[in-house]
């Protein structure tokens, strides 16, 4: 038994990294998790999108550019990943609707449909076309939220404005899990007598429970009810994160806050340890082989100077192309920009390629050439490569 | 302070159980790096609300871009408490230190008097909540202890703090007797008060006073080659994080190079094959509440890491919540209510588990947790002696 002697130790704590996490752990590894603070995947909607360009994603991901690193994980593990990962969150108290057949649209706060595959059931009622009208309920004073903008963009579409009492997010989140508040509610929609097909809350009915309050609401007023994501703070990204580190905990991994790693220990073509800066001892972790799962240059895995571009823990090749110039395209809303091929290019393996370290696997939003955004992949290729580094990880552990 | 470094993102304010349950409190990101840019020494303190934060520190473990807001809203509340009047139950938590002192001496009489209708009238009259227990106080403190010297070649002096050595003085005894059982040498080095609750009440001074006093005593001992050992985490963070940084005392790094929390400490023994303790069956499902501040000093969940090595034990983690009492935070009346709806929020998040106890490292979490759920609060280091069946002395 020892607390610094790990099998695996596992940098950041995304999607990506607790998957993996609780995947080795799992198996028995002794697992190390540090993390500098929360991931974005408490920024995002919560949704698993797996590859939105179509109407399904296992076919999405067949069509996309061969250097995509989709291609290195077969289908049999990104179904597994999927699988795996809705198994987890209801184990959670956190069901996820969905599937890898099919992928299937949420109602954005701006009113359009967003494509994605694995929604968390509070978002599942959520209208697949145009027709369904809906009755959007806001709250006094939320600031984060602004039901106008889907009035303007769907026919038979209304809103009612509840007073809370409170005015954010995170408050009027954690009112709906008061008996009372919830009671006092319930009452005050009913004398709506809502005529429209199905009802629409943005995301805060509640943190740790919200599948319930909103099968109850559903249940209570008679009508499909679901949420609408808002931008942060955002309540689903959140239970999100909770479910899957509370998943990783169950595992019996042991997680490390506030750990940003500063530097390393190797020997030959090993790392044998990562160090933190700290007031006193010099802080440092060993372990047998590393997972990095940092993200990209929002979650912290790379950063972007003027000549280029750097891998923060391992200082990896980082592949980009082209010079600066061509990192960006000239319009802003483009989905093209060069800065989103950005990261580390891996084998089949999950090593990162045309470096010398064999016991380092690269997983989630840190690999080069994904192009989240114009791809809509972000979580989906988070779960399929945590997959594929865990089986890989492993194999090399019981050598 | 890297107050630039903050991108907006919010997930502190997603982080704070204060902003949760009292809209008073700004939040972390508002009263941190945001109110920040507005700040001069040359202007006076204006901010009242930098007082309802906790110091829990969930925000620093939360951001992902290295700000500290907790450190920000702690150099303001000292700016605050040097250029406003206290009022008396700062003045008193401040002072906590000397007033346990009394208490212990004086112990029946004191517990009586704070147990009584009238004491808690008192109390409230002062602005000192009263919605759990006081805890009682204790004759025979720590300090009282006799030393034990056996010359054994592993030795380390016990900064016990003063919860165990006011009102817990047999969990004291009982680290004492664990850490001999593992053949390691205690001795109890002269010692005060920390100097986090005169922090937290905004008076530097005092908290430098009381720094200063333990700086010299603990740094003789680790010269002599001793370790420390620290069982209160919040001790503990001040003693790693606060003596070299805010209270800046000059032998802080020496300090915080040699501090362990107990647990670290035994696994640290264990890893170096100092001790190989063979660990009884504990039966029993615990909730393990992980305290604010044992987050706070990025060494894990070294507890956790023991008590999953206890055969029967079956220890769920819960480190979502804060239990919203903060030591002196929530004694304070203008607190009480939302050290409660914090507190609540804990406490079901454990009865959800199920299980038998709650085991946390701190004793105000203990002491918060188990007034509001009625469930017995444990440290980790008496179920660690129930596993290698270490009694009580009388």
């Amino acid at each position: 038994m020892s607390v610094t002697e790990y099998d695996v130790v596992i940098i950041g704590a995304g999607v990506a990294g607790l998957t993996a996490g609780a995947l080795l752990a799992e198996r028995g590894f002794k697992v190390a998790l540090v993390t500098q603070g929360e991931p974005t995947a408490c920024l995002s909607t919560g949704c698993i999108d797996v590859c939105s360009r179509g109407s399904s994603p296992l076919s999405g991901i067949h069509d996309l550019p061969p250097e995509h690193p989709y291609h290195l994980v077969s289908e049999k593990i990104i179904r597994d990943a999927l699988n795996y990962f809705q198994a987890a969150m209801t184990d959670m108290g956190i069901p996820y609707a969905g599937g890898a057949e099919e992928n299937r649209f949420i109602l954005s706060a701006l009113g359009t449909l967003k494509t994605s595959c694995l929604v968390p059931s509070t978002m599942k009622e959520a209208p697949q076309d145009t027709k369904d009208s809906v009755h959007i309920i806001t709250f006094k004073g939320l600031k984060d939220f602004y039901p106008g903008y889907i009035i303007s963009r769907r026919r038979n579409t209304k809103s009612s404005v509840y007073d809370a009492g409170v005015y954010s997010t995170m408050s009027i989140a954690s009112h709906f899990e008061e008996k009372e508040f919830f009671e006092k509610f319930i009452i005050w929609l009913e004398k709506l007598n809502i005529d429209e097909d199905k009802l629409a809350f943005p995301a805060v009915l509640g943190l740790e429970s919200a599948s319930e309050i909103v099968d109850t609401v559903s249940i209570l007023i008679g009508k499909p009810v679901f949420e609408i994501p808002t931008i942060p703070p955002s309540m689903p990204g959140r239970r999100l994160f909770n479910g899957l580190k509370g998943y990783f905990h169950k595992k019996g991994g042991t997680l490390y806050w506030a750990w940003p790693v500063a530097g390393i220990e190797k020997t030959g073509k090993v790392i044998e340890a990562v160090t933190t800066p700290s007031e006193g001892r010099p802080n440092s972790i060993n372990a047998k082989a590393f997972i990095l799962s940092t993200g990209s240059f929002v979650g912290g895995g790379l950063t972007a100077t003027r000549e280029s571009i750097i891998e923060n823990v391992f200082h990896l090749p980082v592949h980009i192309s082209g010079p600066r110039e061509t990192w960006f395209d000239s319009d802003y809303f483009s989905l093209n920009h060069g800065i989103g091929r950005a990261g580390i290019i891996a084998d089949s393996t999950l090593r990162p390629a045309g470096s010398s370290w064999e016991n380092i696997f690269v997983c989630g939003g840190i690999l080069a050439d994904t192009e989240i955004l114009k791809n809509g992949c972000g979580h989906g290729l988070a779960l399929a490569t945590a997959h594929a580094a865990a089986l890989s990880c492993a194999e090399y552990l019981s050598r | 302070m890297k107050y630039e470094h903050c991108i907006r993102c919010t997930i502190c304010v997603e982080n704070c159980p204060v902003f949760r349950v009292n809209p008073e409190f700004p939040g972390p990101k508002q009263s941190g790096p945001d109110a920040q840019r507005f700040r001069s020494d040359r202007e006076r303190a204006e901010d009242g609300w930098v007082l309802l934060c906790s110091q829990c520190k969930r925000c620093e473990m939360a951001c992902p871009c290295g700000v500290e807001p907790a450190q920000i809203i702690l150099n303001e509340q000292q700016r605050y408490g040097k250029e406003h009047p206290q009022t008396p139950a700062h003045l008193l938590f401040a002072n906590n230190y000397y007033l346990s002192a009394l208490g212990s001496l004086t112990a029946p009489i004191a517990n009586m008097i704070a147990s009584s209708k009238m004491g808690k009238k008192a109390f409230r009259a002062m602005g000192i909540s009263t919605y759990i227990p006081f805890p009682k106080f204790h004759f025979r403190t720590m300090r009282r202890e006799k030393k034990i010297l056996n010359r054994k070649t592993r030795k380390v002096a016990f900064f016990y703090g003063c919860f165990i050595n006011f009102y817990r003085p047999d969990i004291g005894r009982k680290i004492v007797r664990l850490l001999s059982a593992l053949n390691v040498d205690v001795v109890l080095p002269p010692q005060w008060c920390c100097g986090l609750p005169a922090l937290g009440n905004g008076n530097i001074a005092l908290a430098k006073h009381f720094a200063q006093k333990n700086a010299s005593s603990l740094s003789n001992y680790i010269d002599a080659g001793y370790d420390i050992v620290y069982t209160c985490t919040s001790c503990g963070l001040c003693l790693m994080h606060d003596y070299p940084g805010i209270l800046k005392i000059p032998q802080g790094k020496k300090i915080a190079e040699s501090s362990y929390d107990v647990h670290e400490y035994i696994i640290k023994l264990i890893n170096e094959g100092y001790a190989k303790p063979v660990f009884g069956e504990v039966p029993r499902k615990i909730a393990y509440h992980i305290p604010c501040h044992l987050r706070a000093l990025e060494i894990g969940y070294p507890a956790a890491k023991l008590m999953a090595a206890i055969p029967g034990l079956e220890c769920e983690i819960l480190d979502d919540a804060c239990c919203g009492l903060s030591g002196s935070y929530g004694f304070k009346k203008e607190n009480e209510l939302t050290a409660i709806q914090m507190g609540n929020r804990a406490v079901s998040l454990i009865k959800k588990t199920k299980a038998e106890n709650i085991v946390a490292d701190c004793g105000s979490c203990r002491m918060q947790l188990s007034g509001l759920s009625g469930m017995t609060a444990l440290d980790p280091a008496e179920i660690l002696c129930e596993a290698l069946d270490i009694k009580d002395q009388k």
